[in-house]
């Protein structure tokens, strides 16, 4: 190792870090203004150009916010509907992903192919007939009625089977299956235990899926106190104009608990994959 | 896997916690009747009604859900298609609400509501007319949307200007008046803030607004069904007046501020809008020195009625009585007071209201000759209007068709079979 | 190769997801797409059947047209930002794993991928506004001169991509970084005693070695592009006295078709075409990005 490297790596890295710090002020730069809008008064909102700084800031939005609005409820509503979709996602996607990576059978790659196409379609087009299903079920204003068109995720499927495409060997199943282990042994000991980051990465991908969902909980959920995140804040929408300041409020006072989960569930997979050992 | 197992169990407990919180807030008491209204900003209106009710009505639990005017016309549409499980009581415009009527899924009005409605002392024939199909009554009128002018006295009187125009000629005369310019000439402050661009058929319904004043009409009756009527003299005259102040007189561009917020914020001197201008200028620029004016001959209005599905019929009673409550001039007046739309109901005396606010006044006070137009209940109204939309807003665009009426009329007259064409596919075109 | 025993494994493996696929996706999309033989106003209770004659409307219809142009305009526009940047914004991020602010990168740059839309969209309008707003002070500053960002027809198409571009972003980075996570660390070794650089080993090693994961951000790209609707509506709104033009966009026109026009059956022979195209290109895709089964 040359003397010199060790001082022009931590140089690299300096400047690595000062380009990638600009870049996210840069991508953070609209959520800035978000927040700002949070704490603007109803003049100070109308000024234009908008201040990145109120001058005038006030914290009645977020008050207003809190005590009008069962905003805690919906948070609640919300966390428990996206764990509940993950869950259920990451089950079904990883053993159909798997499935589908590794047993190119005729059958199994038109089901692939189809499962696919559903995700071309946008939920909005197709959701009355479920609509419709979920109604006659009685299954309005609860989670398990969001939850019918939250179960399963073609791209999560298609996640996983990339995934193992490019992270399972053929020759370690070959090698187990001599052994004669059993097909379900295989995914269970074998194949999941390789896929920790993309199952990760697959539950983050779920959670905030169903976090940020609108079309299909809005039509669900008729009660406001079953309203998740996203359709309460609608309710800052009058008919001709947008109450921006309480929705920024909303909005910014929503993002605490999202970049929470997220620190959380990142937190657990990046620890996942540093005790899983490194590949050969 | 243990991650695995551990979301498994605090899933479950979530689970298990959220159905009992879910089944505990959906109290069941003796009868529940649900309010699903178009207009957010309504909310504390009908909290009032319902706890005003409660002296004739002690075991009646009303549920109040307003939501954006888009989402609750999908969510009625599905509701009222599959079937309504609770009593519920639903604000629709009346143009949209005829569709119900004539599919059969809404039911007619019991008979005091009927006489309620019927009675002129209540409501004008042109509310009346709205909540009714073929005779028979299947709402109660509650409020409208309607237009009118507002304008900046302070810039008025700066230019001169004694009083709001009063014919479109003077309004484009007021326009160049009031256009306050850059060193280069171009307008900086728009003398008159005209619906340029934007979504939806909002562009073509202002654009009907000043047809009005013209003598025009977007459509009008024909036989059986409807034709476009606008490609003629009073709609070229509409066109014109667009076209000049966006690229003759240049009195307004299409990338400046406009509507509302631009009004507040003195970037423009007058437009013309909806009556809840008016509480929002109150909270956002309380010092805006600014009166309304009625408009040359008349305006839009859009009426919102009250319809009531589903239920037992001991809770559809109740919700009738809730619409006629609604109706009782002391939450109208209210209504205008804090809300700001306008409420249709005869005979209320909003004075008190008109006092303190008088800008309220072009709202309410309307003159016997001031004509209404409002948009006509056919299916197809607004794919019209979203289409008709999109060519305006080339049109505003295209700065070649300033003086050049025939091309002007040609865009009309494309817009118009274009129109016809809609009507003709959905069976409505008159001869 | 597979056997019988293996071929049953997989069908019972994979029958659970199915089924719920089969009730809640490929059941109601079947229903959506056949209704788009017939008419249908969402309300009456009659679905008369017309055959093609929705299919013979489309094609005349410019609005659809324009709705296709903006569209795939959308799709390719985020495709070819977020793919290039995402990996490239991986790499470096991955680089710097074991830095502290490696977490506050990630976070940050997913965070817009979970905001609220409706707010954050207010907030580019006004880094769109034609006389105030950043991104124009930006270029004036460079000489350049101020655009009407969000009316101009092509320019509005621009802020679309923009504004979804920033949201996957996030998204795409966190995919990478799995990938190269996952990357096996004996290829790197071999390659840095060979001498090559961080640069080298990253476009000669690394981007092959992730085909599969760029499979997945280009497929998936380009369908959420496809679906793009709510932020074409919202820059288009006219809060804050900035209305903008309205990008016509295919669910946007469909929806439109479905809710306000009363015509279901319209919509969704909208949807049967929408479903032909996006197939057809994501079967390119799977063909250019192919990758040889690994021995």
């Amino acid at each position: 190792m040359k003397t010199g490297s060790k001082a022009k790596e931590r140089r690299q890295n300096f400047l690595i870090d000062i380009i990638l710090m600009t870049v996210c002020v840069l991508l953070l730069l609209p959520l800035v203004m978000l927040v700002a809008n949070g704490f603007k008064t109803p003049q100070e909102i109308l000024v234009w150009p908008p201040t990145l700084v109120p001058n005038d800031p006030t914290m009645e939005n977020f008050y207003r916010v809190f005590s009008e609005t069962p905003l805690f409820k919906w948070i609640f509503n919300s966390l428990s509907f996206a764990l509940l979709s993950m869950v259920a996602i990451v089950i079904t996607s990883t053993l159909a992903g798997y499935v589908i990576a590794k047993f190119q059978f005729w059958t199994i790659n038109v089901i692939f192919i189809l499962f696919l196409a559903t995700a071309i379609i946008p939920f909005e087009v197709y959701m009355i007939p479920l609509y419709f299903q979920v109604k006659a079920l009685g299954a309005l204003n609860s989670i398990c009625g969001l939850l019918i068109g939250y179960l399963v995720m073609s791209f999560g499927i298609f996640l996983i089977r990339q995934n193992v495409i490019a992270s399972v060997p053929d020759e370690l199943l070959e090698a187990a299956r001599i052994d004669g282990a059993g097909e379900f042994w295989i995914f269970w000991h074998i194949v999941v235990p390789l896929l920790k980051g993309p199952i990760a990465a697959l539950s983050v991908l779920a959670f905030f899926q169903a976090w940020t969902t609108f079309a299909w909980p809005i039509i669900v959920l008729t009660r406001k106190t079953a309203f998740t995140i996203e359709v309460g804040l609608a309710n800052f929408q009058s008919a001709y104009t947008i109450d921006l300041a309480l929705l920024s409020a909303a909005s910014a006072a929503v993002m605490v608990p999202s970049v929470l989960v997220f620190v959380l569930l990142r937190r657990s997979f990046v620890e996942g994959i540093a005790a899983s050992g490194m590949k050969e | 896997m243990s991650k695995i197992n551990f979301t498994k169990r605090l899933s479950a407990v979530v689970c298990v916690a959220s159905s009992l919180i879910m089944a505990g807030s959906i109290a069941a008491k003796a009868e529940n009747i649900v309010i699903w209204g178009g207009f957010p900003e309504l909310q504390g209106f009908y909290e009032r009604v319902a706890e005003s009710m409660k002296a004739t009505h002690p075991d009646l639990n009303v549920i109040v859900e307003p939501i954006g005017l888009r989402d609750h016309e999908k969510r009625v549409a599905l509701a009222l298609s599959s079937g309504l499980d609770e009593t519920t009581v639903f604000e629709l415009i009346g143009s949209t609400a005829n569709r119900y009527i004539v599919n059969d899924l809404l039911p007619s009005a019991p008979g005091n509501i009927s006489a309620f409605v019927n009675n002129g002392a209540n409501f004008d024939p042109f509310f009346q007319e709205v909540a009714a199909v073929d005779g028979k009554v299947y709402g109660v009128p509650l409020f409208r949307g309607q237009g009118a002018l507002f304008y900046n006295t302070d810039m008025l009187a700066a230019a001169g200007l004694d009083g709001p125009p009063k014919t479109m000629a003077e309004y484009s005369e007021y326009a160049k008046k009031l256009t306050k310019r850059d060193a280069a000439g171009n307008p900086v402050v728009s003398g008159w803030s005209l619906r340029l661009s934007g979504g939806g058929g909002g562009i073509a319904e202002k654009f009907w607004i000043n047809l009005h004043q013209f003598g025009g009409s977007l459509l009008e009756k024909s036989g059986n069904g409807y034709k476009a009527s606008y490609a003629n003299e009073a709609g070229l005259a509409a066109l014109r007046q667009y076209v000049d102040a966006v690229s003759g007189d240049k009195t307004v561009t299409v990338e400046m501020p406009a509507d509302a917020a631009a009004f507040q914020r003195e970037q423009t001197a007058m437009f013309i809008r909806e009556s809840w201008v008016i509480g929002d200028t109150a909270k956002k620029a309380p010092n805006l020195n600014y009166k309304t004016a009625l408009l040359p001959r008349g305006s839009i209005a859009l009426p919102v009625n009250l319809y009531v599905s589903g239920g037992s019929e001991k809770a559809q009673k109740a919700a009738w009585d809730f619409a006629i409550e609604a109706n009782k001039p002391e939450h109208l007046i209210w209504m205008l007071d804090n809300v700001g739309w306008l409420p249709n109901r005869n005979g209320v005396d909003y004075s008190t209201v008109t006092k303190a606010k008088p800008q309220f006044s072009a709202f309410v006070d309307i003159p016997e000759d001031y004509v209404f137009f409002t948009l006509p209940s056919i299916e197809p109204i607004n794919e019209i209007l979203t289409r008709f939309a999109a060519k305006l807003t080339d049109a505003y665009a295209n700065s070649a068709l300033v003086g050049n009426d025939a091309a002007m009329m040609k865009v009309l007259q494309e817009s118009a079979e274009e129109t016809d064409d809609i009507l003709k596919r959905a069976g409505i075109l008159g001869k | 190769m597979l056997n019988k025993k293996q071929f049953w494994f997989a069908i019972i493996a994979i029958l659970p997801t199915f089924a719920i696929f089969g009730w809640v996706r490929i059941f109601p999309i079947i229903e959506t797409l056949r209704l788009s033989l017939h008419q249908w106003n969402l309300l009456s209770k009659n679905k008369p059947f017309i055959g093609l004659e929705n299919f013979r409307e489309l094609f005349g219809d410019d609005q659809f047209f324009e709705a296709i142009v903006n569209t795939a305009a959308i799709a390719f526009g985020a495709m070819a930002i977020t793919i290039p940047l995402s990996m490239v914004l991986a790499g470096v991020i991955y680089h710097r794993t074991r830095s502290r602010f490696a977490g506050f990168y990630e976070t940050a740059v997913f965070i817009p991928h979970v905001v609220s839309l409706v707010p954050a969209a207010m907030a580019w309008k006004w880094v769109f506004d034609a006389k105030l707003g950043p991104l124009n002070r930006l270029i004036m500053a460079f000489g350049g001169d101020a655009q009407p960002w969000l009316f101009n027809p092509v320019l509005a198409v621009i802020c679309i991509i923009l504004l979804v571009s920033w949201q996957t972003l996030g998204y795409g980075v966190l995919i990478y970084l799995v990938g190269f996570r996952n990357l096996p660390k004996s290829v790197y070794e071999a390659a840095k005693l060979d001498g090559a650089n961080g640069i080298q080993s990253f476009f000669f090693m690394s981007v092959p070695l992730l085909k599969p994961i760029t499979l997945y951000v280009s497929v998936v790209t380009l369908i959420s592009g496809f679906n793009v609707y709510a932020q074409a509506f919202i820059l288009a709104s006219d809060t804050q006295g900035s209305p903008g033009r309205l990008v016509r966009v295919l669910v946007l026109d469909m929806l439109e078709n479905s809710f306000q026009n009363f015509r279901v059956g319209y919509a969704a022979a909208e949807a049967v075409i929408l479903l032909l195209i996006v197939l057809l290109l994501t079967a390119v895709q799977f063909g250019l990005l192919r990758q040889g089964r690994r021995k």
